[in-house]
């Protein structure tokens, strides 16, 4: 095991880099990176939307996020596959697919932290900034939204996991990742793949298990924050 | 400077104002006082259109409040509204909850919102806490905060819903006392509270509220004093 590192150390990383295109696990972390922060004004608008007195608004915001959380990722991943060179004209490469299909899929689980946010905030907080006589934006961006975003920062990290795990499908098309990488690899040794890919699974499992332990932490430092001196009266 | 006009407001099958008719005016400190559930809270929210109403009129300067084309954030500017929960942004600091009016509403630029902002701050007695975060207020300090952060609007009209209700008490005077010297200064202010010691000695005219309407309105010393109805009687007898 140690030899197969020895040796692929540098494709696993970084996949062929710099004679040829970034992969391996740079990769995968940008594309968690790009996709959850691309989704995020995405997941933002949405969450409004289905808050919205108005049903033209609502009705299909909350269609696009039902239809897209009742629906395995891999198969935005195969719609964007197809889809995405018709649409636009041009042949799309695998990570510019994988990502929108991200975007797409993380966008719609966001949305619902989002949502689920601003509805657990004290309704004193929106009323207060109405009785002020702000209106909906400043009232949204300066007094919700900040509240909900600092509250929201452990799930936020919990998705961020979710996102670096659901990467590694990008593997179907060809999508330059951590597991692309580890399968090439396997390709090459032929007769080692449970080496190989327990050493992929020990990449994802240390790198998601140190995300997780933080998202704990900040939980728990939030919880301080609320149950101790935080705490106003409803 | 507010009128109501047989004003009506339900939720659901249950009236909470049935019928309120009464007059607040440019520099008049009314206190309302009544039993929880008598709708003197849902009373002046309706002011600011904070609740909605069903039947009758709210007029503020004489125009209706529901009336079309008014602009309803401008209208709120003008009057000043204290919650009993304070409802501070707790993600700003006391002066932060103040300037985020002044620059958004009033378009002050940073360093004069924020001289503003310190202005009522030292008015309410809190200069030294400006860059407190909420959390490390006690309660009555971020009363007081709410106050001056009402206050910094150039509000015509403040209103106060409960405003002691939530502190403890050794922490009632020092919001009362601010309210104090603001009715001294002139202010119109309608107050809702259990404080019959602040409506006896700050207000020119006490309403008390029973069942959505107004029972009994005169001089504290006419309504406190010498009350006609026994809801009003059995109502000051609990309440000392």
């Amino acid at each position: 095991m140690l030899e197969i590192l020895e040796d692929n150390w540098l494709l696993f990383l970084i996949g062929q880099y710099p004679h040829g295109p970034v992969g391996g696990l740079a990769m995968t972390l940008f594309l968690a990176v790009a996709g959850l922060s691309l989704s995020f004004p995405v997941a933002i608008a949405l969450a409004l939307a289905r808050l919205s007195p108005r049903r033209w608004l609502r009705g299909p915001a909350t269609a696009v996020v039902y239809v897209v959380r009742g629906l395995p990722l891999i198969m935005f991943i195969f719609w964007t596959y197809f889809a995405l060179p018709l649409l636009t004209g041009h042949a799309v490469g695998g990570v510019e697919t994988l990502l929108f299909a991200l975007v797409i899929y993380e966008a719609s689980y966001l949305s619902e932290i989002i949502r689920a946010g601003i509805e657990g905030l004290p309704k004193g907080q929106a009323e207060a900034a109405k009785a002020l006589g702000l209106g909906y934006f400043p009232t949204t961006f300066k007094v919700i939204l900040p509240q909900v975003l600092h509250n929201m920062m452990p799930s936020l990290v919990s998705q961020f996991v979710s996102t670096i795990k659901e990467t590694s499908l990008g593997y179907v098309i060809s999508a330059n990742e951590v597991t692309f990488a580890a399968s090439q690899v396997n390709n090459q040794l032929m007769t080692q793949p449970f080496e190989v890919y327990g050493l992929l699974a020990l990449t994802y499992f240390t790198l998601c298990f140190t995300l997780t332990s933080a998202a704990r932490w900040l939980e728990r430092r939030l919880a301080a924050e609320r149950g101790g001196l935080g705490a106003q009266p409803a | 400077m507010i009128r109501f006009e047989a004003v009506e407001k339900w939720f659901g099958q249950h009236q909470v104002l049935a019928g309120v008719t009464g007059e607040v005016k440019r520099g008049e400190v009314v206190t309302l006082l009544g039993s929880s559930g008598s709708g003197k809270s849902t009373l002046i929210r309706t002011v600011t259109r904070l609740e909605g109403i069903q039947g009758g009129q709210v007029l503020f300067e004489g125009v209706d409040v529901a009336g079309r084309g008014v602009d309803i954030n401008r209208l709120r500017q003008r009057v000043g509204f204290v919650f009993q929960a304070f409802n501070l942004f707790p993600h700003l600091s006391a002066l932060g909850n103040i300037t985020l009016g002044l620059e958004r509403l009033r378009k002050m630029r940073k360093a004069a919102a924020r001289e503003r902002a310190m202005t009522e701050l030292d008015r309410v007695g809190l200069a030294d806490k400006a860059d407190a975060l909420p959390s490390r207020l006690s309660g009555g300090q971020r009363q007081r905060v709410a106050i001056a952060r009402a206050l910094a609007m150039d509000p015509d009209v403040m209103l106060f819903d409960e405003p002691t209700s939530a502190l403890d008490p050794e922490m009632v005077n020092e919001v009362l006392r601010v309210m104090r010297t603001l009715a001294q200064n002139g202010m119109t202010m309608v107050v809702v509270t259990h404080e019959i010691g602040f409506a006896r000695e700050v207000a020119d005219t006490v309403w008390f509220l029973d069942k959505g309407q107004i029972v009994e309105s005169g001089p504290p010393a006419e309504v406190l004093d010498d009350p006609r109805h026994d809801r009003l009687r059995s109502f000051l007898s609990r309440a000392r």
